[in-house]
């Protein structure tokens, strides 16, 4: 089984009656030869590693080695549970599991890619969320990153998925795209609705820069990732209400291709440019780095 | 097709900040100490593009070492891996340039190790999401793909197949 386009995904999808986490499964037992107990396992395994990432950043208020991030999912926390929050349980809880994770890689500390270090955030974030608030099983959530790794397998291999190649968009733009696929089908959403909710996300962010200040994934790394899931949850509720993408998804993937290639070299985590070369930007890194050398 | 496996989107286990400028770094020292089979006594390393301007935000120089050092993509000490060199006494310098004459990717490295009396060569990219490939061992092109988090130990030695005899001894 070769699956290189959405396209032919929902076909395989449709044609074998069943879900996009299924026939990733299915497809890695294939490749792979490893049987299907060990590879459950081992996304288990990733899946544990996430959420100690969430428990360990929802409570540490320290801030990063570089000063500029930390402490953020603490307030938010609090925020949240004093009944505040706007956004509704489901977009703050994933908001606050998302800057737990992603001030957590800023300290270095042990997190899962999911696709990439710097858009760590976003899945945990809205899978956490789907268990505190309507409490999908672990088992399921489990399906789920099979569902990801599906939609985020085919984006890489048609695109890319690092800030480096295509900035911002490919990274945290990707990660959003593929949690809010993910979000649909744990929703009993179809494979061609999971689908749909990956182009709308995806559309959502096309020609995001990748600009961190002193290059570090911080600043505006952390809170992208936490905007990204109330892409994604915004994304799999139209989606789930049943409105399409009118660029098929394909399409959308192929048109973040383009807009990455013209990027220019300053505006892809080079730190050359954007909000990495504002005064504000400019005075972090000179602080950081003559402090350093 | 560079990404074959669902782990290679999801995943892989890690230390922070950055997959392709920490973790799939990290592989690629890995893959030069499980090459010479040990730590190198002395490292040159040169950064291009990417690598070059924001390494020191995503402890690119870290990851290099802590490879090198034989640690993997979740060793919680590789915070600590140019502390961990001085230690046990290995002599590493960092060079920069803009772009690598021998591989077109922002995230390149060339890396120069001397073990005893023998040197090897070894260049490497970071293509995102914890995959990284060696491109080049001495002046021999070659395509090896690294998934961080994987043992590379048989992969290295399918690369060495005589002992030391792919690398040069120092002339």
């Amino acid at each position: 089984m070769k699956i290189q386009s959405m396209k032919e995904l929902i076909e395989v999808c449709e044609r074998e009656q069943k879900t996009i986490g299924e026939i990733m499964l299915m497809m890695e037992i294939e490749k792979s030869g490893r049987d299907k107990e060990t590879i459950i396992s081992m996304m288990e395994e990733r899946l544990i590693k996430m959420k100690e990432a969430v428990d360990s950043g929802i409570k540490d208020a320290s801030t990063a080695p570089s000063g500029i991030s930390g402490g953020d999912a603490v307030k938010m926390v609090d925020y949240v549970q004093q009944g505040k929050s706007l956004s509704g349980n489901y977009v703050s809880n994933a908001m606050s599991f998302s800057l737990a994770t992603s001030e957590n890689n800023a300290r270095m500390g042990v997190i899962v890619a999911t696709p990439t270090a710097g858009a760590a955030g976003i899945l945990p974030g809205v899978l956490f969320s789907l268990h505190k608030n309507d409490g999908t099983p672990y088992k399921n959530l489990v399906m789920g990153l099979f569902t990801a790794s599906m939609l985020g397998f085919v984006i890489a291999n048609r695109s890319f998925i690092s800030g480096a190649a295509g900035g911002c968009q490919a990274e945290v733009g990707s990660a959003t795209a593929m949690a809010a696929g993910t979000i649909v089908e744990l929703k009993g959403g179809t494979p061609q609705q999971a689908v749909n909710a990956t182009a709308i996300a995806m559309k959502s962010l096309l020609g995001l820069v990748c600009d961190p200040v002193a290059g570090l994934v911080e600043v505006p790394c952390i809170k992208r990732n936490v905007i990204g899931t109330s892409i994604a949850f915004s994304a799999a509720d139209m989606s789930l209400a049943g409105i399409e993408s009118r660029i098929p998804c394909d399409e959308v993937i192929e048109a973040m291709y383009r807009i990455g290639k013209d990027m220019p070299r300053t505006l892809r985590e080079t730190a050359l440019g954007g909000l990495a070369t504002t005064e504000t930007g400019k005075q972090v890194k000179e602080r950081l780095f003559c402090k350093k050398s | 097709m560079e990404f074959q496996s669902c782990f290679d989107i999801i995943g892989p286990i890690m230390v922070g900040p950055s997959s392709s400028h920490t973790a799939g770094v990290v592989s690629i020292g890995k893959f030069i100490y499980e090459l010479v089979g040990d730590y190198p006594q002395e490292v040159n390393i040169v950064f291009y593009d990417s690598f070059a301007e924001t390494y020191q935000g995503h402890g690119t120089d870290k990851a290099l070492l802590g490879g090198l050092l034989g640690m993997d993509t979740d060793d919680t000490r590789i915070k600590h891996s140019l502390e961990w060199a001085k230690e046990v006494g290995m002599e590493y310098k960092f060079e920069f340039a803009e772009s690598c004459e021998y591989y077109d990717h922002p995230n390149t490295t060339m890396v120069t190790v001397k073990h005893d009396d023998r040197l090897v060569k070894v260049g490497g990219a970071s293509l995102g999401g914890g995959l990284s490939k060696i491109f080049m061992i001495n002046e021999k092109m070659v395509d090896i793909r690294l998934n961080a988090g994987d043992d590379f130990t048989v992969l290295a030695r399918s690369y060495q197949p005589r002992g030391k005899v792919l690398m040069e001894a120092i002339g």
